[in-house]
């Protein structure tokens, strides 16, 4: 899914550059748990967290995730956007509960990157 | 170490090594080893349904149970052949099963599952409890896999760290995994953890991503030592009340990090590296940190990992990457 319809489906506000030629969107990992993110988190990933400081952005960066959504928090400071800007992160800001952006999100069958495998072999 | 000074391998010392082997091995069972997220069907589905699931799941068997898990059969590559060949791919799974099947017990230690692979031959063997209800698969490669995981575990819990303990020497200055003397002066990259924001923890570890990334298009190498890395700072930050630094070297076939600190080191090394484990604050918590998944996300992304310390020691975090996987 294309991070734009992410920003609509959600009502986004966007804070910095969203185009398309941002990568696809392939799945979702929620988290408030920066290390689940590490244990989990890769490419294709929107990472959906209510922390709202600098460490989401970075913890993103450093499993290659491909944007930053921070859910409810009032504001995002502008630390984090400034480092979004640097790391080239796509960040965006919804109001809703987690509930309900997961829930939305969960609608459109993105697959859960937090997960685990369920294969044998 | 086996035959360091370059002597053959006898057959006394084969057997004296396999003698060592059985003790470290002998506590894994059928049961540590299964795979249990299986994917199973009921004999009422067709053979065809069962060439899909295994086609899309890239499976090479798949478990025919009934509604309370009993193991009737297993449904194997060669059936799925036999029912194209035999034009009776639509029947229902339960005229075309391998219904005599080999199981295991779930107790069964290493040395009879080895044993048992040896005499059947099968690739795989489903492991059953004493009713009969399926509990997990084996397959070979799940074997391999749990001794070399033993082997990790080994090494980064005995072996090295007694090693550099007892010998007493330094281990600022040595490297943990090869014992070498470490020029830090050498470092192609270098990180001083001079900051006790939590807010900034990572920096250093994302500005080691970055030299990486000009150095090899191996973006999941890259990742792999990132991750570690971040981990390890985030623990200088968090935990350790001292000054840190991050030391890489960048060769074509291998990546080390350390990352060390003079803090108040950690007391039982063992326990700190159980999952879940975790002295962090409220505060911390708060920011995301302290799942007590550093230590064991570190064993995880890093192919070889040796941690030592001690209390009011600092701790020495050392982590080797190798480019073609683990080794
Ligand atoms: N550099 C360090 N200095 C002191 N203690 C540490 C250090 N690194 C880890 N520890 C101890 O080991 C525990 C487990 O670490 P870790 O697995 O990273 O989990 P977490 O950081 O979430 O607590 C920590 O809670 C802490 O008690
Ligand atoms: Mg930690």
């Amino acid at each position: 899914m294309k991070l734009s319809e992410i920003v609509q489906l959600l009502n986004c506000e966007t804070l910095n550059s969203v185009d398309d030629s941002n990568p696809e969107i392939a799945s979702v990992g929620a988290a408030d748990l920066m290390s689940d993110v590490l244990a989990f988190g890769g490419p294709g990933m929107i990472l959906v967290t209510g922390l709202n400081s600098p460490q989401c952005v970075r913890t993103a960066s450093v499993v290659g995730a491909s944007a930053v959504l921070i859910i409810r928090k009032r504001n995002v400071p502008e630390t984090t956007i400034e480092l979004a800007k640097e790391l080239q992160m796509p960040l965006l800001h919804a109001r809703m509960s987690m509930y309900k952006a997961c829930g939305i999100l969960f609608e459109k069958q993105i697959s859960d990157a937090l997960e685990e495998g369920k294969q044998i072999d | 170490m086996l035959s360091r000074k370059g002597s053959r391998l006898t057959e006394r010392n084969v057997d004296d090594l396999l003698e060592k082997l059985r003790g470290l091995f002998s506590d894994i069972t059928a049961k540590d080893i299964m795979v249990t997220n299986i994917i199973s069907l009921t004999k009422d589905r067709t053979m065809w349904q069962a060439k899909e699931l295994m086609r899309i799941c890239k499976i090479s068997g798949v478990p025919i149970v009934d509604n309370d898990n009993h193991l009737l059969g297993l449904v194997s590559i060669e059936d799925i052949i036999l029912a194209l060949e035999g034009n009776h791919i639509t029947d229902p799974i339960e005229k075309h099963m391998t219904k005599d099947l080999i199981t295991f017990a779930p107790d069964v230690d290493l040395e009879g599952l080895i044993e048992r692979f040896n005499r059947y031959r099968y690739g795989r063997f489903p492991v059953v409890d004493s009713e009969g209800r399926l509990l997990g698969i084996i397959s070979k490669k799940d074997i391999i896999g749990a001794i070399l995981d033993k082997f990790r575990i080994i090494y980064v819990h005995d072996a090295r760290r007694k090693e550099v303990l007892e010998r007493n020497v330094d281990w600022f200055d040595r490297s943990l995994i090869s014992g070498d003397y470490v020029e830090k002066k050498s470092a192609d990259f270098l990180f001083h953890i001079d900051y006790t924001e939590v807010d900034m923890a990572g920096v250093g570890s994302a500005k080691l991503k970055s030299y990486l990334k000009t150095r090899t298009d191996d973006d999941s190498l890259v990742r792999r030592v990132s991750i570690a890395c971040y981990e390890a700072e985030v623990n200088v930050v968090i935990h350790s009340g001292s000054e840190g630094y991050i030391y890489a070297w960048y060769d074509e076939s291998v990546i080390r990090v350390r990352v060390e600190d003079y803090g108040k080191g950690i007391e039982n090394v063992e326990q700190a590296m159980k999952e879940g484990f975790s002295t962090a604050s409220d505060h911390v918590r708060e920011l995301g940190f302290g799942a007590g998944m550093g230590l064991p996300n570190m064993h995880r992304y890093s192919d070889k990992m040796v941690v030592v310390s001690e209390a009011r020691k600092g701790v020495v975090v050392e982590m080797n990457f190798y480019r073609n996987g683990r080794k």
